[in-house]
């Protein structure tokens, strides 16, 4: 296989690329300029970092990095925009690529003292700003905020949301289903600013609570956990409240829709009684309002990938993530069956840029 | 085609490196034991660059669930993205599943030189590392 400089299987795309999932790295001493007292002084004098609950760390030669986007200088990946803009952006031709954090730390999933929390994602907010977003005209980036406190994150979102360069808010996936109506003030905020809720997986628990005994159990299973979240979005009606709104569900693929648009129209079928207020399958408030990330990919044939399309019944509802500088990384041209142009040309730019309102929405570069 | 491509004192037990062969970017190496390889550059997964890797040894398969036993110590180049494991002493057999394998080249020592070809038999005169 001959990797040529961006491209996509097949060839190259005219349009350039939209990557839907780049993870930067904050470290706690970049934010710290940021934050108000108390909270920078709990970091600069008590050491405080975010608890983490992850018992896996080794899945690959670098942790969970890949091993050559760690910094010449020793510097973790994806902590320095001149390295990012030559491995990533120039290197597969990304026109627009959307920032997703490190989540670390990642407020909405703190345990507890939320007015940390809240402090934190104002501060993160304020440096991917300055340090990324305004730096790189191909850089877009998501809202983070402290969900715990519904109303102090809706004011979070009208605060930074506004910004020309923020694209989505970022809801991490750990121990809380977001579509309880107690978040809803949040999906109100993202509906007024124009912003897609996007959720990505932190460190969910996903046998039952708890953390299975391998990393290739949890790696396995962490499409169950954005089932959850689909399912929740979907049976508590968030998109019948605020029938703007769009959810990208970042990092578990696409292989486990089918099967869950399935199975919900079945349910809905018999139990409609119970969420009167779906009116529709839920099949069909999936394809309009929910994309999913193609990235970790399983390796496909054409006519393989073409028949999991054939099974979302729609060629719109997927869009490329690469997931860089993590171990998974999907590569454009590597990780992709081949495909037809107009195929390839919708799950590698087209469709990112249909779900995102506030991207340019030129064709043409 | 074949190429001198370094000294021998310049590739040492253990250690990776990256080489220009022709046109093609080649990941050359020396197992613990010194034993000489050459492959592709590029991960037949999503063409990750190998010479990033590591080389390194594995846990050996066993019909013991939650034993671990690890062997085959600077044989096995693990993939820098993914980290695939290769088996360098078996002609780049990916270890999970052994019917794919790395791009493969003849290497071997010419006097002081290690000289990379493709795979055909050496020139005569020349010792394959393999028959060392």
């Amino acid at each position: 296989m001959e990797v040529k400089q961006g491209q996509t299987t097949d060839g190259p795309l005219e349009t350039g690329i939209i990557d839907t999932d780049i993870h930067e790295r904050v470290l706690y001493p970049d934010l710290v300029p940021y934050l108000d007292n108390p909270w920078r002084r709990y970091i600069t004098d008590c050491g405080w970092v975010q608890e983490k609950h992850l018992p896996y760390t080794q899945p690959t030669v670098a942790g969970l990095n890949r091993a050559d986007a760690a910094l010449p200088d020793g510097r973790p990946a994806g902590s320095d925009l001149a390295f990012l803009r030559s491995q990533l952006l120039d290197e597969l031709n990304i026109r627009y690529g959307i920032l997703t954090g490190a989540l670390d730390p990642s407020p909405s999933s703190m345990n507890g003292w939320h007015e940390m929390a809240t402090a934190l994602a104002s501060a993160y907010n304020d440096y991917q700003i300055e340090h990324w977003l305004e730096k790189d005209s191909r850089l877009y980036g998501s809202v983070h905020i402290a969900a715990q406190d519904p109303q102090a994150a809706a004011r979070e979102i009208d605060r930074v949301g506004p910004h020309p360069k923020m694209v989505q808010v970022l809801l991490p996936i750990d121990n809380i289903v977001w579509g309880d109506p107690y978040y809803h003030p949040i999906f109100a905020a993202a509906e007024r600013n124009n912003l897609v809720i996007a959720m990505h997986h932190n460190e969910p628990a996903v046998y039952f609570g708890r953390f299975p005994r391998y990393f290739i159990e949890w790696h396995t299973l962490i499409s169950t956990a954005h089932m959850m979240q689909v399912t929740s979005f979907v049976f508590n009606g968030v998109f019948e409240k605020f029938p703007n709104l769009k959810l990208l569900m970042i990092e578990a693929g696409f292989t486990y829709v089918p099967h869950l648009m399935r199975k919900m129209d079945q349910q809905y079928r018999d139990l409609r009684h119970e969420v009167p207020w779906i009116k529709r399958l839920p099949s069909e408030i999936v394809r309009e309002h929910i994309r999913f990330t193609t990235q970790p990919m399983e390796e496909f044939s054409k006519a393989e990938f073409e028949q999991w399309l054939d099974l979302l019944g729609s060629e719109e509802m997927v869009c490329f993530s690469s997931d860089y500088p993590h171990w998974d990384f999907d590569h454009p041209v590597g990780g992709f069956p081949n495909m037809r142009d107009s195929l390839r040309q919708k799950i590698f730019h087209d469709n990112a840029l249909a779900l995102y309102p506030k991207l340019p929405q030129d064709h043409r570069r | 085609m074949q190429q001198v491509v370094c000294k021998l004192t310049e590739l040492q037990p253990g250690e990776l490196k990256e080489i220009q062969f022709g046109r093609i970017s080649l990941v050359i190496g020396r197992t613990g034991a010194g034993e000489l390889f050459a492959f592709s550059n590029r991960c037949i997964h999503q063409g990750a660059p190998l010479s990033k890797g590591k080389l390194c040894g594995t846990s050996a398969p066993t019909d013991l669930p939650g034993q671990y036993s690890y062997v085959k110590e600077g044989e096995v180049l693990r993939c820098p993205w993914h980290g695939r494991e290769f088996d360098v002493t078996a002609g780049g057999q990916m270890m999970s599943d052994p019917r794919r394998a790395l791009g493969r080249f003849q290497i071997f020592v010419a006097g002081e030189d290690v000289v990379v070809s493709t795979l055909n038999k050496p020139e005569k005169g020349e010792v394959a590392d393999e028959q060392k």
